[in-house]
């Protein structure tokens, strides 16, 4: 059961296509959970069509279709769209092993297909982590994997942060998420990430700025994981 | 899902569409079937007629600060370029021919600033704003009467309303982007387009 859902904004500048490129990923992913929230994109989808259908023309130049047709008669194809398998969310489905992980279009796109073939680095015994390239300078996304039981050191945010459950589910101070759920929080607030025991919990997280990480221990530690992640974002560059 | 299921569904929707005046049947689905299914260039050139002048105005709001008109122009015919190809993946069940030639503009635009700003490209913009697995066909019979709603209401939205959704829209401009231009903190415009959207009866929750 999906219970926290992108809001009105999320929604409109994703339909509109102005939504950042990271932020833009997290509501596709969760559009593939939630069939009430597609429902609103199509339906603000349509608001887009219809104010477009109502727009002053512009004459093109009078050769442009000919120009075009001259194309299409060349047999020039438009870039082919990346057909991926469709691969629709199952309930049914053992998804204990990570190969079984359900992976939304746009996050399968940006692991290359599985999660197995990421790099990922092992911040502390509860937490791996793999940073994803997604041509966003404002954002970093990576992949989240919280061990089940585990519990992630506590941190506050200097930025947004949005995550989207892929699989499993973790609970804070402020609740319990599960799968699909889309979850956001903001600059300033502070909470400590538990994973639930039955499994893994994996997650596709987006951050305005780095967190910053806030006991003793995890403080000293800070300089050393920014360094290991600028390192491996270089070298998967 | 089959293609039976789609056809089914497109009856049913036209069915419900078809009750008001406005319902009438839509001409430009035929047409785009007919380039889907025979590479019809007479179709195709009808289609260009519409639908090019529109795509242009489009695009050249959106793109007016930076770059000039002939980008607007050289944008239009891959958009249109890309309706001649995509022809055979139009489903009427799922969208207005309006809609969909919207969506293909919209990709067209956002692919072309993204190219233009950086080369690397690690993601698609059809991995990211594709159509998902269908929802379940109860709603997707609310979503036609929304369409009808849509149409009727947007007349009677009040101009600040109306404005805001101009801006998001068509001149595409994100919450940010409209807060900064209009002066208006980011709270006014995200309420003010909730209200434009609630008067067109999609209720966001949030």
């Amino acid at each position: 059961m999906i219970s926290y859902h992108p809001d009105s904004r999320y929604l409109t500048d994703f339909a509109t296509a102005n939504l950042p490129l990271a932020e833009a990923v997290c509501v596709s992913a969760h559009l593939e959970f939630c069939g009430k929230c597609r429902a609103h994109v199509q339906q603000l989808t349509d608001v887009g069509g219809h104010m477009f259908a109502r727009l002053q023309p512009e004459a093109v130049s009078e050769d442009s279709f000919a120009a075009l047709m001259a194309r299409v008669g060349a047999g020039a194809q438009a870039p082919a769209p990346v057909t991926v398998a469709v691969q629709a969310p199952r309930e049914d489905v053992d998804d204990t092993a990570q190969s079984n992980v359900f992976l939304p279009r746009a996050v399968r796109r940006l692991v290359s297909g599985s999660l197995d073939k990421l790099r990922w680095v092992q911040l502390g015994k509860a937490l791996r982590v793999a940073p994803l390239q997604v041509s966003d300078e404002s954002r970093e996304t990576a992949i989240y994997d919280i061990r089940a039981g585990g519990r992630m050191p506590e941190h506050e945010h200097r930025g947004e942060e949005i995550t989207v459950l892929l699989q499993g589910s973790f609970s804070d101070a402020d609740g319990s998420y599960s799968r699909g759920d889309f979850v956001v929080r903001h600059a300033g607030e502070a909470h400590q990430p538990t994973a639930t025991m039955d499994k893994d919990c994996i997650c596709l997280v987006c951050l305005e700025r780095p967190v910053r990480p806030r006991g003793l221990f995890y403080r000293l530690l800070e300089p050393l994981v920014n360094y290991r992640l600028q390192r491996l974002n270089r070298s998967v560059a | 899902m089959s293609s039976s299921d789609d056809s089914n569904i497109g009856s049913l929707r036209k069915a419900l569409a078809g009750a008001g005046p406005q319902g009438a049947p839509d001409p430009w689905e035929a047409s785009i079937r007919k380039v889907a299914l025979h590479q019809d260039r007479a179709e195709f050139k009808k289609l260009f007629d519409h639908y090019a002048p529109m795509i242009k105005a489009f695009l050249s709001k959106g793109i007016s600060s930076y770059a000039d008109r002939s980008l607007a122009e050289e944008m239009t015919q891959e958009v249109m370029f890309k309706v001649w190809n995509k022809a055979d993946s139009f489903n009427p069940a799922k969208a207005s021919v309006n809609t969909w030639i919207f969506t293909i503009a919209r990709n067209t635009r956002i692919d072309f600033i993204r190219r233009n700003g950086r080369a690397d490209r690690t993601i698609d913009i059809e991995d990211i704003w594709h159509e998902a697995d269908s929802p379940e066909p109860v709603v997707e019979l609310q979503q036609r009467r929304v369409e009808t709603m849509i149409r009727n209401a947007m007349a009677t939205l009040p101009e600040e309303q109306a404005l805001v959704l101009e801006k998001a829209f068509m001149e595409s401009k994100s919450h940010n982007e409209i807060a900064e231009e209009l002066a208006l903190p980011l709270g006014t415009v995200k309420s003010r387009i909730r209200l434009a959207l609630s008067k067109l009866q999609i209720l966001i929750d949030r």
